[in-house]
């Protein structure tokens, strides 16, 4: 038995489809005040149970994304001297780790950001031609060069920390330059994993880009480095933003590639820690940690303010599919 | 005010370069521009060598840097160095010998220039290392909860296989520092041997374990919150949940007619690449001697490989309490010759037995 069903409006606003016929030649039952309202009753509880049902969603979110940052910097201020653990909530509140944090772990902290900004910013300009290359050349073995592009993704970074480190004995052997153990060694490491986001990022906005927005521009006269600079790049620069934001990340929370390029006096932060935690545990590391994640948390909020998330987060900016 | 600057940079330089000629004839000068590169790990172990043999090394001129990571990835960086070690010194796991011994990385040690031999045993020294540290695993658990539950205090590891400790127990994964001496362990108080690991694969599924650490200090955590009421670890994590103040004590578990409790061992090796083999040599001998292995033993909780050292101990009533002190006790504890046994079978074999299931 088919049914008809119709929309009705009350006073509330729109109400639930209510059936109120058949299609068999039976004249529709005249819907009651009673059922109208219970009708309405029941689509707000059922508005409401989505509504709720959405921000239970939104909070279990957060709370799985953002607990185990909360724990450690809740057990960061737990006291108890040298024999403390992990204490979640602290038990006897202190900030006394946050003056036990060993210089070396701020040293080492000043390397990884210095590293994973050279890292982010030669990745992008090694990552934005090569894109650009990628999507718009006509080259033999286009396909084959993007997979190279991408191969540090595919390339377990601890293997690519040996190839870096075998690659620089055998250079420094015919040379006589060692890159291993030093600066340079390392930045050479974190540029190879840190270039595929860009050129990734990159890549997705230039295959959605609207080509009429530079040909426009070149109709009315502009040059190509022009129109490269004042019409392409502006649309590009979210990927650009993005990719740069995420090769930064991967540069500075890398362990398993820099374990192997570290030395003396160039020991990366997370590789300290790592050093520190494999033979026991020191709760000064929850307080560096702290202080980290307080930085990033101040640097993200800076670059909302300046920039804005949204802008470094929207992939493909305003270009538009053809 | 610019005559007086000038005055004071002037005096401030000369006060310096009076300075910098004298330091280097106030010390010995025995190692005078070397730095030796020691690979071992950070944290504790490293800020005890730093306490007492780094001063000790500054005052003979040297300096001593550290190349901080497992005895596992530096060896690692050693292999993918083709045994070109950025260190001259480095910690080495009594797990790791066979390997070692099948390459040519390390140094002969001249032990004529290791006096502090005489205070450690026989077996913890030739010329390809020196045991550095030992540490006596063990079953720690925790006194109250085992009194709560009215369960007698373990003796053996199947003891621990009771209802009543069902989900409830830590024991060293494999891949762990402690993980393979303990399964060796394991394997021999459950019948089987280092040919033959399978029956300790059974008596650890039987233990219906909580968690497989990875890093022992975990264990103090999951003390403190309660998770765990025993924990197959060292001797030293005990001392440290005792002295974070939980209720715990260590057992040195009785393996089959052959041994009471277990050993493992770090040895210093000294790299055949290395430019500073006398500075090395003075470092492996200071690292067995009395202030070096007492400030180790006090601060990690690794049993001393200095025998002068272990009578001392005694004075500590946490390390008196928790370690097996007595020569006669520490005499029938069991050490893992690795020689004959095939870890990475033993590593497929857990994966299967104990990962996958």
């Amino acid at each position: 038995m088919s049914t008809i069903d119709t929309e009705t409006r009350t006073s509330g606003g729109i109400a639930p489809v209510v059936e109120t016929g058949t299609a068999t030649g039976i004249a529709p039952v005249p819907e009651t005040r009673a059922q109208r309202t219970r009708g309405a009753v029941r689509w707000q509880t059922r508005q409401a149970i989505n509504f709720w049902l959405k921000w239970i969603m939104v909070i279990l979110a957060y709370v799985f994304l953002h607990a185990p940052l909360i724990v450690v910097i809740g057990a960061s201020f737990n006291g108890g001297g040298e024999y403390a653990a992990i204490e979640f909530p602290p038990v006897s509140p202190s900030i006394e780790w946050y003056f036990e944090i060993p210089v070396g772990q701020f040293e080492s902290l000043g390397l990884s950001f210095a590293l994973a900004a050279l890292a982010s910013l030669s990745a992008v300009v090694i990552g934005v031609p090569a894109a650009l290359g990628l999507v718009r050349s006509n080259l033999p073995g286009k396909a084959l060069i993007g997979i190279v592009f991408r191969s540090p993704l595919q390339i377990p970074a601890v293997v690519s920390g040996i190839a870096f480190l075998q690659m620089f004995y055998l250079i420094g052997d015919t040379t006589g330059f060692y890159a291993q153990g030093g600066f340079i060694g390392l930045a050479i490491g974190h540029i190879f994993i840190a270039i595929p986001y860009v050129v990734g990022t990159v890549v997705a906005v230039l295959q959605r880009f609207d080509h009429r927005l530079e040909e426009a521009a070149l109709s009315l006269g502009a040059s190509p480095w022009r129109t490269f600079r004042r019409v392409t790049l502006p649309v590009i620069m979210p990927g650009v933003y993005a990719g740069a934001l995420y090769a930064f990340m991967v540069s500075f929370g890398d362990v398993p590639l820099s374990i192997f390029l570290t030395a003396p006096g160039y020991v990366t932060y997370p590789v300290e820690l790592f050093s520190a935690l494999e033979n026991d545990f020191d709760p000064s590391i929850l307080a560096s940690g702290t202080l980290v994640i307080l930085f990033c948390l101040v640097v993200m909020i800076v670059v909302q303010r300046v920039v804005g998330l949204d802008a470094l987060l929207k992939i493909g900016g305003t270009g538009k599919g053809r | 005010m610019k005559d007086l600057s000038i005055k004071t940079l002037g005096a401030v330089t000369m006060v310096a370069a009076s300075m910098a000629l004298v330091a280097p004839a106030m010390a010995d000068g025995k190692f005078d521009g070397v730095t030796l590169r020691i690979a071992t790990w950070g944290g504790s172990n490293k800020a005890a060598i730093e306490s007492t043999l780094v001063p000790k090394f500054e005052a003979l001129g040297g300096e001593i840097e550290f190349v901080t990571g497992s005895p596992q990835a530096n060896f690692a960086k050693l292999i993918a160095a083709r045994g070109r070690a950025p260190f001259d010194v480095m910690e080495i796991l009594d797990a790791q010998l066979p390997d070692f011994a099948k390459t040519d990385y390390l140094a002969k040690i001249d032990l004529s220039k290791v006096p502090n031999t005489k205070d450690v045993p026989d077996w913890s020294y030739n010329e390809m290392g020196m045991a550095s540290w030992i540490t006596q695993e063990t079953i720690c658990y925790d006194t109250e909860k085992f009194a709560d539950l009215g369960i007698s205090a373990p003796t053996t590891y199947k003891d621990l296989a009771v209802p009543a400790l069902e989900g409830r127990l830590s024991i060293p994964d494999i891949t762990s520092g402690g993980g393979l001496a303990n399964f060796a362990a394991i394997s021999y108080a459950a019948g089987g041997d280092l040919k033959n690991v399978q029956p300790g694969l059974d008596l650890i599924k039987e233990l219906n374990v909580l968690k497989f650490w990875s890093r022992g200090g975990e264990t103090v955590t999951q003390f403190g919150t309660g998770d765990i009421y025993a924990a197959i670890v060292h001797a030293g994590w005990c001392v440290r949940a005792k002295k974070a103040g939980h209720p715990v004590q260590t057992v040195h578990p009785v393996i089959g007619d052959m041994a009471v409790g277990v050993q493992k061992y770090g040895r210093l090796g000294i790299m055949k690449s290395s430019k500073n083999y006398e500075a090395a040599l003075w470092y492996v001998n200071e690292f067995i001697g009395f202030d070096n292995q007492f400030a180790l033993a006090t601060n990690t909780g690794v049993f001393p490989t200095n025998i002068k050292v272990a009578a001392k101990l005694a004075d500590d009533p946490v390390l008196k309490q928790m370690l097996a002190l007595d020569p006669a006790e520490t005499g029938k504890q069991l050490r893992i010759d690795y020689t004959d046994a095939d870890i990475s079978a033993w590593v497929d074999q857990w994966t299967r037995a104990i990962v996958t299931n």
